[in-house]
């Protein structure tokens, strides 16, 4: 039997959230949720703008895409903790490397579906935008980034909620959020923060995608409206 | 309308277009000169680089070599976004923008141009008119619109800052014939309330005819086979390949364009009604016809049959009947044959709105006025 399945049977199951712990330490769940989030957004927020620019620049050089995938792909697939290894040395412990690792992981998901989304745009669409005198600049942003939103928009989503998840690693590195509530349960052998910490995490991601679905709706109106022929 | 839209001539000057790893060119050496206000239809089949044409005037597309002259100006002399905000621009799949309400698709380029809100929402009212739009559909977005409605959306989008110039590229290719035609009818009459100077591309060479002030018939390469009014191509095809291209029935398309002012009338086998029957007699006898036609002062009453003017003194006694094949002043030749053959005096008689009577038409007279 595990310590903490030990811990867990010793307390019984009535003191597997102490509710008065909870009434005790509110302010600090309260600060932890607020980290998280504040994590969770300017990870994505940067991850989006750097997303935006390698898009931009697969879109504009085709060429590049490849690489540029590759890589994300790559930066995707490397463990977190291995990923907090390597950047330790360079950058330290605390919120830059946290914030480092965290983009990391939304650039492929973001950078595929603006590619995609843009590329999606009907020839003919951007066949009038030209002859109506868009320059390349306005036509890109004007027309393929407006006519990609539910694509970037969904890209958000998937990445926002899977930062959400992360954020909670990055305790390992002095940051953490929510993450520090379960690490501290962890260390303790003390059930109620881990359940805490993984429940509010489970409920700020599933806000957040509710938060990217209005912001999709309020956005692109025109996706919903069919034919009335 | 003000006239600051109204068209101005467009000189293509040995123009050619040669795409990177093609060994022939697309386009070759052409030379054409469309007339301000005129609509010029570019037509022949696929490979014939009709569209690469086209795409050269608001450069999508850049000519190799040779020179485009639009209003007298050298269109590689202003930065291309700028020229195509000067150049309305219509294609097949008419690509509205599917984020944007009607509103917004037809205010494009008066917005690309930075006019202020006011005076694009008023040119807008002012299009939706034009094209014969119901302005309920201004607040909703393309995919809620039929093919016809999306169709005339792209007009009105291409005329939106009034250019004096507007490229049709096979705009009505995606629509069924019915619509087609009643869209071609009102770019008919858009041009004729608007004188824009209008290129169309096409491969239907009854669109052309029907459409176009002058055609453009090229080959395969961009050789220009032969460009001049559709009735002079079709009376006098330039090469085989137009006389091929026109069609089988090119008489017929010849008479659609010619009407009864086209040809010379003949007074025909037609007396007053105090005509005696002797005279009656003469003139069927010249004219080698079984019935008289009869006039009550210059008013046509009608015909009567030979036989049925036996034994009368004056010509106007006899039963009448109407002549089926009479028709107004210039109507086309082609609407008057198809009465005429239908006909039991086998004549058309052309008559004005108070009935008049102007003369006769026989089938022999039509042919020699295809011929």
């Amino acid at each position: 039997m595990s310590p903490l399945a030990a811990a867990l049977a010793e307390n019984g199951p009535d003191s597997f959230i102490w509710w008065d712990w909870v009434d005790r330490n509110r302010d600090v769940i309260w600060d932890r949720t607020v980290d998280h989030l504040r994590l969770t957004v300017t990870a994505v927020v940067i991850g989006f703008v750097v997303a935006l620019a390698l898009a931009a620049l697969s879109l504009r050089f085709r060429r590049l895409y490849g690489p540029i995938t590759w890589v994300a792909g790559v930066l995707y697939t490397i463990p977190s903790l291995a990923l907090f290894g390597l950047l330790i040395p360079l950058t330290g412990l605390g919120f830059r490397t946290a914030l480092i690792a965290l983009v990391s992981y939304t650039l492929l998901i973001l950078v595929r579906n603006i590619v995609e989304g843009v590329d999606a745009v009907p020839d003919a669409v951007k066949e009038a935008a030209d002859g109506m005198g868009f320059t390349r600049g306005r036509r890109f942003v004007l027309v393929e980034l407006a006519l990609a939103t539910p694509a970037i928009v969904a890209g958000l989503r998937v990445a926002s909620v899977t930062v959400v998840g992360l954020v909670t690693v990055t305790a390992l590195v002095g940051e953490g959020g929510l993450g520090v509530l379960i690490l501290d349960g962890l260390r303790r052998l003390f059930p109620t923060p881990i359940v805490v910490g993984t429940a509010l995490s489970v409920v700020l991601a599933l806000v957040l995608d509710v938060v990217f679905l209005v912001i999709e709706r309020l956005l692109t109106p025109w996706a919903r409206r069919s034919a009335r022929a | 309308m003000t006239d600051a839209g109204s068209g101005v001539a467009i000189r293509l000057v040995g123009v050619s277009k040669q795409f990177p790893g093609s060994s022939r060119p697309a386009v070759g050496d052409l030379s054409l000169e469309i007339p301000a206000g005129g609509l010029v239809a570019l037509v022949g089949p696929s490979g014939c680089g009709k569209t690469t044409t086209l795409k050269m005037i608001n450069r999508l597309i850049e000519p190799t070599s040779g020179a485009i002259e639009i209003g007298g100006v050298d269109a590689r002399s202003v930065p291309a976004p700028e020229l195509r905000r000067g150049i309305g621009y219509v294609i097949q799949q008419i690509g509205l923008f599917p984020h944007r309400t009607i509103e917004a698709n037809i205010g494009t380029v008066p917005r690309l141009l930075g006019w202020d809100k006011a005076r694009v929402r008023a040119r807008v009212d002012e299009l939706v008119d034009i094209v014969g739009l119901d302005p309920q559909v201004l607040r909703r977005y393309p995919s809620e619109l039929s093919g016809g409605q999306q169709q005339r959306v792209g007009v009105a989008r291409a005329l939106a800052a009034d250019p004096p110039v507007l490229l049709m590229d096979e705009p009505y290719s995606a629509v069924d014939p019915i619509v087609r035609a009643h869209l071609q009818d009102e770019l008919l009459g858009l041009q004729r309330r608007l004188h824009k100077t209008i290129v169309l591309v096409t491969h239907d060479i009854d669109e052309a005819i029907k459409l176009g002030d002058r055609v453009a018939i090229l080959n395969v390469g961009g050789v220009l086979e032969q460009y001049g009014p559709p009735e002079e191509l079709l009376r006098a095809p330039a090469t085989d390949f137009v006389a091929e291209f026109l069609g089988r029935e090119r008489g017929l398309k010849r008479l659609a364009l010619l009407t009864t002012d086209d040809i010379a009338l003949i007074d025909g086998p037609v007396l007053h009604a105090d005509a005696s029957p002797d005279d009656a007699q003469e003139l069927m006898t010249k004219f080698a016809v079984e019935w008289i036609g009869v006039l009550d002062g210059d008013v046509l009453r009608g015909w009567a049959w030979a036989r049925d003017l036996d034994g009368l003194t004056r010509v106007g006694d006899a039963p009448t009947e109407r002549f089926h094949a009479a028709v107004a002043p210039g109507t086309p030749l082609r609407e008057t044959l198809d009465r005429l053959v239908l006909s039991s005096t086998r004549v058309a008689v052309v008559v004005d709105d108070a009935n008049r009577y102007r003369g006769m038409i026989t089938i022999d007279q039509i042919s020699e006025g295809v011929t």
